[in-house]
């Protein structure tokens, strides 16, 4: 397909559009095939059909990318519906139904598509204002904080009876909902939630959810992350609130409460949860399931044979039918992958040169005096070292003398409790972990942290959004670094997949991505063999003398340090035993014995 | 017709015939409009046989489908237009009575009946009315329900004149003071209260308290402290309280050395609450039938019983036999079955006799005026003590 990309050669909003494309032309083209197949009552089946999907792509945008299943999100379509409906409807109604209401908020007989932005607004700003405490939490109690809050938003609209009426019957609202209304704002839906998904946020949101320490590593804030995707799938859900009003046109604070949570989180699971084909294929899915079982239900008449009457038939199968997707496909119907089409090969545009260079400012590392206690135990005791630009030095030590905590203390993750650490003439010490990744810190880890679900060039892309990088330059800064460390090939392959080798290239080249100037790599050895170890010895050499950047190595692999360093430092106990090049090191009795016992031996110089 | 002419049927006649027979097949399926008999009368029936209306819906729709039965062994209504239903489950959802009642308009049927509820009823209301098809709810008593328009109707007894029975009999009683407990989770158990206070004012009694429960949150603790406190004592405690909050709030209340007696709504007449024991020794409720061994009402529980085996322990199988006969007779004095005229003819009835008790459309708001029995639970009985035809000039206003 010489003038097209295939679908898994797309990469960020080429994948958005297609995706976009693919949904919108599948549920168009199902939409239209309902209706003419099925006359009145398959515009009634689209109508509700696609406020499910504009609420479950709601749902999806915030449960699919963070992880967090909300039991809330029913109370954002409570929120929207009576907004737009205190606000639509006509103001000789409001004096029956509403007399108690405040004269600001009555006679606005906002026309829908007017209503339907005031359901936004109004569910934007409670998202907004509850997803501050809420985008604190993560896993499950961030789910049953969620269902907090809709106990909590049913509780509200029950009691505000001047607003709601309360418990009673909230009816008069005009049943303006057409069919071509719903499908157009559902198909809107789904291009905002495939957008967010590959916009800046939505990479960070998904990156924190596959890996949280590591998002924090490449400058990412989780929360804000969660705020945005919660707020976003707010406005969402309360404008397919709004529509779902003027399609009853009569309901009350029960008809948004368990049932509907059952409903949309069911749907949302069943068609897979962490992509926009897989809310709309819940949606589909389960629709088609209960009407052709609602066929069943008052007996029906194929040919010669009738079916008895099984009222209930519809629950019945709904309930088998989730519980056979959790057990056969936990993943739901498409586990997460996404609907994609070929794409013409100029929405690619020119790559672009990366106009930054490839590390900020070429600043080395101090520490003074730096100490760590918890609780009477001293981790680090009066470390005193320099880590300089352009040059590698190796940080050595037995198991338990400090070093994992001298890394902690330096990337943010505990603060001293004496001493200091600068960056170049910038205090560091105490602050936050995601300020210090920005600052130009970078690490890798000890088990390696990649994104799993992101593609290799997202992985490394965006740790160059999240420090500062426009959108088009992270990618070509991504592709930059893949092409400097061999895996060009796998750009857009998911990084979960890849082999260990692999995985360990992928997360220095994300590291790398940050544009750091001090890059501190855990191990990052381990578990290589003979090959692949020299492999990376040979690489990182280069990348020292090459952009400039510190680099501080600790590895347990004797060999492999002392080839590749220029100073080591040797810490036991907390305290820093010895400094020097590597073959003083060697030879320094202090050193032989702080290791139990047996002599270093003949160790090649390199 | 020989053999010959039947067999030798035209190449395009075949055709004909063989899409006639697809669609007689497909129709079911593609919802197209069913094909009735000239003469038939056709209701759709929207009911939630599964969930949260169950309770209410189910004995609804037995009764009914008995009356149908009965109806139709006679002929049908008025004689001579059959009866057929349609019956649509809405698994106690809105939403799916919405979509269940826009296709019985689109099927075309003459007479909507709703699940026993406000919320679905209105939202069918706002289809129906438009549609000009008398609608009916199946025991739904929130009398706001049918401000929807004039085709909606109710059929059993709204709150507002249970309440207004109720509380005539505490004045009567010599009750001064009531305390009520309220739960603003259902317009019920708000409502009826404030329906009751409404009219114990009216007739110099005085409200001493009201408490607010959760539904399903069975600690009444802080209600039972509050009530023991109250110096000098309430004569009665009023509440539509059901099950589980009924007893659990009896038993506190009892264990707690309270005797204040206790005054209760229609969802009292349940055998399980008679079973109680103590706690409901002497509670008085309002219902809307008490059958009497000889009456209409004991006659339909012994025949439902002999026709399907299935004792009827509440009212609203006898309510919806009811319901059939009201269309009945609507449709008797409109002498056809256009829905203006049926919706005219049943707005005006007046004093029709029934089963559970007789009732009256003309000078209401389409509640229906039917008499309220009073009853006494006597260990472990019930008991009657009076029926009521409350007087709608001094109902409440919804």
């Amino acid at each position: 397909m010489a003038g097209w990309l295939r679908p898994r050669e797309l990469r960020g909003y080429e994948r958005a559009a297609s995706t976009a494309i693919a949904l919108c032309a599948g549920a168009a083209v199902a939409a239209v095939l309902a209706i003419l197949l099925f006359g009145a009552n398959g515009e009634r089946i689209v109508t509700l059909a696609a406020i499910y999907v504009v609420c479950a792509a709601g749902l999806m945008t915030f449960s699919g990318n963070t992880g967090i299943v909300s039991f809330g999100h029913a109370g954002f379509v409570g929120i929207g519906a009576y907004t737009s409906a205190i606000l639509s409807m006509p103001a000789g109604m409001q004096k029956t139904v509403l007399p108690l209401l405040p004269p600001a908020l009555a006679g606005w007989e906002l026309p829908l598509p007017g209503a339907l932005a005031a359901a936004a607004v109004a569910g934007g700003a409670v998202g907004f204002l509850t997803g501050i405490p809420i985008a604190r939490l993560k896993g499950s109690a961030g789910s049953i904080a969620s269902l907090g809050l809709l106990i909590i938003v049913y509780t509200v609209l029950s009691g505000a009876r001047d607003f709601t009426r309360g418990n009673q019957t909230f009816y008069g609202v005009p049943r303006a909902t057409t069919a071509e209304l719903a499908v157009a704002v559902a198909l809107a839906a789904i291009v905002v939630a495939a957008f967010f998904k590959e916009s800046r946020t939505g990479l960070f949101a998904r990156a924190q959810r596959d890996n949280e320490p590591a998002a924090v590593a490449v400058g990412i804030q989780p929360v804000a992350a969660r705020l945005a995707a919660w707020t976003l799938s707010a406005a969402m859900c309360a404008v397919g609130g709004a529509l779902l009003a003027h399609f009853l046109g009569a309901f009350s604070p029960r008809t948004f409460y368990f049932d509907l949570t059952f409903n949309l989180v069911a749907m949302v699971i069943f068609g897979g949860m962490s992509g926009v084909t897989g809310a709309v294929a819940g949606v589909v899915g389960i629709t088609a399931i209960l009407e052709v079982l609602r066929q069943f239900e008052t007996g029906l008449a194929i040919g010669p044979i009738t079916t008895p009457p099984i009222l209930g038939i519809g629950s019945l199968g709904l309930g088998l039918g989730i519980l056979a997707m959790l057990m056969l496909r936990p993943r739901g119907l498409t586990g997460g992958r996404e609907a994609m089409v070929p794409l013409p090969r100029i929405v690619r545009g020119a790559t672009v040169e990366p106009a930054t260079a490839m590390v900020r400012a070429a600043v080395g590392l101090s520490v003074e005096a730096l100490s760590k206690r918890y609780a009477g135990i001293v981790a680090v005791d009066g470390v005193t070292c320099r880590i300089e630009g352009a040059r590698i030095t190796g940080l050595i030590g037995p198991n338990g003398a400090g070093k994992t905590t001298l890394v902690n203390l330096i990337t943010g993750h505990a603060a001293p409790t004496s001493g200091s650490i600068r960056l170049g003439d910038e205090p560091i010490g105490g602050a936050a972990p995601v300020a210090i990744a920005r600052r130009g810190i970078a690490r890798t880890f000890q088990n390696i942290r990649v994104f799993d679900s992101l593609s290799v060039l997202d992985n490394v892309a965006v740790a160059a959004l999240a420090t500062g990088a426009s959108r088009r330059q992270a990618y070509a800064i991504a592709a930059r670094e893949l092409d400097n460390l061999d895996l060009g090939r796998l750009a857009d392959e998911s990084a979960g997949a890849l082999a260990y080798g692999p995985r360990r290239r992928v997360e220095i080249a994300r590291a790398l991505a940050m544009r750091p100037s001090i890059l501190m790599l855990d191990e990052p050895a381990a578990g290589m063999n003979p090959a692949e170890t020299e492999d990376l010895r040979a690489r990182l050499a280069v990348i020292a003398a090459a952009r400039g950047v510190a680099v501080l190595l600790i590895d347990h692999d004797l060999p492999f340090v002392m080839g590749l360093s220029h100073d080591v430092l040797v810490l036991d106990r907390g305290r820093i035993i010895a400094t020097g090049r590597p073959e003083e090191i060697q030879a320094d009795p202090k050193v032989v014995e702080a290791y139990i016992g047996a002599p270093l031996g003949a160790v090649p110089i390199g | 017709m020989s053999t010959e002419a039947l067999t030798h049927v035209h190449p395009s006649r075949r055709a004909v015939l063989k899409a006639a027979a697809l669609a007689t097949v497909a129709a079911p399926l593609f919802g197209a409009r069913a094909a009735f008999a000239a003469e038939e009368y056709v209701i759709g029936i929207a009911s939630g046989q599964t969930g949260g209306l169950a309770p209410f819906d189910q004995p609804s729709l037995a009764g009914f489908r008995f009356a149908i039965d009965e109806i139709n062994a006679g002929g049908g209504f008025a004689g001579k237009y059959p009866a057929k239903l349609i019956i649509k489950e809405t698994r106690s959802d809105t939403a799916q009575t919405v979509q269940a009642v826009q296709e019985l308009v689109q099927d075309g049927v003459q007479f909507v009946i709703t699940p026993a509820d406000g919320d679905p009823t209105m939202a069918a209301g706002q289809i129906t009315q438009p549609a000009g098809i008398p609608t009916m709810t199946f025991a739904g008593t929130a009398p706001i329900l049918t401000s929807v328009g004039d085709f909606v109707f109710g059929s059993y007894p709204a709150d507002n004149q249970q309440m207004l029975v109720l509380a005539t009999y505490a004045l009567e009683l010599g009750y001064k003071r009531a305390y009520l407990l309220k739960s603003p989770d259902a317009a019920y158990t708000l409502k009826g209260p404030e329906y009751f206070a409404e009219v114990f004012k009216a007739g110099g009694g005085e409200i001493v308290g009201e408490g607010m429960f959760t539904m399903n949150q069975p600690d009444f603790s802080a209600e039972v402290t509050k009530i023991k406190g109250l110096s000098p004592a309430p004569d009665v405690i009023m509440t539509c309280a059901w099950e589980p909050d009924l007893p659990a709030f009896l038993k506190q209340l009892r264990a707690a050395g309270v005797t204040i007696p206790v005054m209760g709504a229609d969802v009292c007449d349940t055998p399980t609450v008679r079973a109680l024991g103590e706690i409901v020794e002497g509670l008085v409720h309002t219902s809307g039938g008490f059958a009497e061994p000889g009456d209409k009402h004991d006659a339909f529980n012994k025949a439902f019983k002999a026709a399907t085996g299935v004792e009827p322990d509440t009212n609203y199988y006898v309510n919806a036999y009811d319901m059939a006969y009201m269309i009945d007779n609507a449709i008797r004095a409109a002498g056809s079955t256009d829905p203006k005229a049926v919706r005219d003819a049943l707005a005006n009835l007046e004093n029709v006799p029934g089963a559970m008790s007789a009732y009256t459309f003309k000078g209401t708001d389409r509640m229906p005026l039917r008499s309220v029995a009073l009853a006494r639970i006597e260990n472990g009985q019930k008991v009657l003590i009076e029926r009521i035809t409350p007087d709608a000039a001094a109902l409440p206003k919804p």
